[in-house]
């Protein structure tokens, strides 16, 4: 599905990711942990479109990816949930979830303007599609709220939802747990192991090792840029590298599953 | 329907009929004021989808307003149907704007600003220097609006095509605000990145909404034209375009209907203070301290005291007058189907 080929990006001569190597398979879920300033933004951002590699191949379903643009990307199924909340204000949340389908519908300007025929059937496919995902993450019952209104868990489904409505192919959360309380963290994992369950790939870069390790199939750890070592969860607990890396670092160590 | 839908419903139904009937009534000046209102009110609502659902500022919505009024003009001029002028000044407004649009809306914020506003100084400075446009003096003797040889010869005529292009104005807006290109719109003045990652085409949709404000004012410019019979440079000062800034702002910004309650308001704001200033025994410099210290006085106001603007402020009191008749339910919030934002959040900027 997704294939990562000695990527490197630097900022200002220093190396924010460095020759890193990824393979991600259809249907897996893939943690990437690493401390502080590992690169891991920089992965995500060189996946997702919103930064360019200055060096190597990112290759999705086959075809070359790096220059092609976030939206081309998203019709081409490939779906972010950012870091914090990155919600559409002044927008009730179903509409934000539904402007996560623009990927994959038409309509455009003119189209609305005029009230074009297609464009009912389009508006209502749409709708029911959005529906369908805010099921999915449980949050009908908030479908007409003002979007920003939502509490902070809420939100983070919420943009769940949207890149579910796009009907992606591959999923790129961005330390979605981050700033969650407990219980929100509980059916946040939840959903992640849900949609899993579905068969959906994704890619979860999360700060918390903890909720990497009991949600992914196969777990590569960044240090300083570089991939330090790559394996199930149970072998990146045994790693020595991982550990010193971890417990140097003074992050994240004691927070071990 | 909901009830503040409802009453939302019949009160602009009774604003558009008691718009469509008072031309029957009004004298002579009063059209012309009518017209003016309404000309404004087009290029408002531009303003309004441009900074207030899509979150761009332009502090030179009057050159397009310009250019929709030269177009028309200088079609007329030369003998061309002025029809076809009527339809052209939108059409060469929007396009102009895509052009000028593709390096300019790759701005943000106030530099965006400021290169709208210089658009505008250099098009006025430009347009007094083309011989073809009348230079300095401007354009004369355009011809009024008409069809082969029935004329629109009466200010009468002009209010009721006032009337008529701003319903048409105001429904595209809202057909557009309310479709799958308005909600890529108002994601985007939010978080360009989040939208353009859920498939949203940003560059574009900045484009398209600056190129269909454009279009708005310059139907209203074209308007314009064939209703003085005559346009020069002066005609559209910089003033003008932090005018339509000021209704904008004034009305509610990311409304539909703000934009109108906005022009309506400053236009006889500034007519009657206009018409005090010029008052005998007023110092001739009055008319003009008048109109600049009315914006920036309602500007200042607005700000302060009603930070969504007039409509949305206006829109909450009913809202809550009705709510308080009916027990409250938890979670009341009005579920729109067509959020048109007419009371929802403060403006994008």
């Amino acid at each position: 599905m997704l294939d990562v080929r000695q990527v490197s990006r630097s900022f200002g001569g220093v190396f924010a990711v460095r020759d890193v190597t990824l393979s991600v398979a259809d249907g897996e879920l893939r943690g990437i942990i690493g401390p502080n300033g590992a690169g891991k933004s920089t992965l995500f951002n060189l996946v997702s479109g919103h930064l360019q590699p200055d060096g190597g191949t990112v290759r999705y379903r086959g075809a070359r990816l790096e220059r092609r643009s976030p939206h081309r990307r998203a019709r081409d199924g490939i779906a972010i949930v950012f870091q914090g909340a990155r919600i559409f204000r002044r927008m009730t949340a179903v509409e934000n979830v539904m402007v996560g389908a623009h990927g994959h519908t038409r309509c455009g300007f003119v189209a609305g303007a005029l009230r074009l025929p297609g464009q009912h059937r389009e508006e209502r496919a749409i709708r029911d599609r959005a529906w369908e995902a805010l099921e999915q993450v449980g949050l009908t019952a908030w479908a007409h709220r003002e979007a920003e209104s939502l509490p902070l868990g809420q939100q983070r489904q919420l943009q769940v939802a949207r890149a579910l409505c796009g009907e992606p192919r591959l999923l790129l959360l961005d330390e979605p747990a981050s700033g969650l309380r407990a219980a929100e963290r509980e059916a946040l994992a939840a959903l992640v192991a849900e949609l899993h369950a579905g068969g959906l790939t994704m890619l979860l870069i999360e700060h918390d090792v903890g909720f990497v390790t009991r949600l992914a199939d196969r777990v590569t750890v960044l240090d300083l840029g570089e991939v330090i070592a790559e394996g199930t969860p149970e072998e990146i607990g045994r790693d020595e590298r991982v550990i010193t890396a971890y417990l140097g670092d003074g992050a994240g160590g004691d927070r071990r599953a | 329907m909901n009830a503040p839908r409802m009453v939302g419903f019949v009160l602009g139904g009774l604003v558009a009929v008691a718009a469509l009937l008072a031309p029957l009534v009004l004298s002579g000046s009063q059209l012309t004021i009518y017209v003016l209102l309404g000309t404004a009110a087009m290029v408002t609502v531009g303003v309004s989808l441009l900074m207030g659902y899509a979150g761009q500022v332009s502090l030179g919505q009057a050159a397009f307003y310009a250019i929709g009024g030269y177009t028309a003009g200088l079609m007329g001029v030369h003998g061309l149907p002025t029809v076809a002028g009527l339809v052209c000044a939108p059409l060469v407004a929007g396009l102009l704007a895509a052009l000028v649009g593709i390096p300019i809306m790759r701005l943000r914020g106030h530099y965006l600003a400021f290169a709208t506003l210089a658009f505008q100084l250099i098009l006025l400075s430009v347009v007094g220097q083309l011989e073809v446009l009348g230079g300095d003096i401007g354009l004369q003797g355009i011809p009024r609006l008409g069809i082969g040889s029935a004329q629109l010869s009466n200010t009468q005529s002009y209010a009721w095509l006032t009337w008529a292009a701003t319903a048409l104005v105001l429904l595209i807006a809202r057909n557009v605000i309310t479709s799958r290109a308005g909600r890529g719109l108002r994601a985007l003045a939010t978080s360009e990145i989040a939208a353009e990652s859920s498939g949203v085409p940003v560059a574009r949709y900045k484009l398209a909404v600056f190129a269909l404000s454009a279009a708005f004012a310059g139907l209203a410019g074209g308007i314009y034209a064939f209703f003085l019979g005559y346009i020069a440079p002066g005609s559209f000062p910089v003033l003008l375009s932090f005018e339509f800034v000021v209704m904008a702002v004034v009305g509610g910004l990311g409304t539909i209907w703000g934009p109108v309650v906005g022009a309506a308001v400053i236009t006889v704001l500034v007519q009657v203070l206009n018409s005090l200033g010029t008052e005998p025994g007023m110092p001739p410099y009055a008319s003009s301290v008048f109109s600049y210290a009315v914006y920036a006085l309602l500007l200042v106001l607005t700000l302060l005291f009603l930070p969504r603007g007039l409509l949305p402020t206006a829109t909450e009191w009913v809202r809550r007058a009705l709510r308080g008749r009916e027990p409250p339910a938890a979670g009341d919030r009005p579920a729109a189907a067509v959020p048109t934002g007419d009371a929802s959040g403060s403006p994008a900027r």
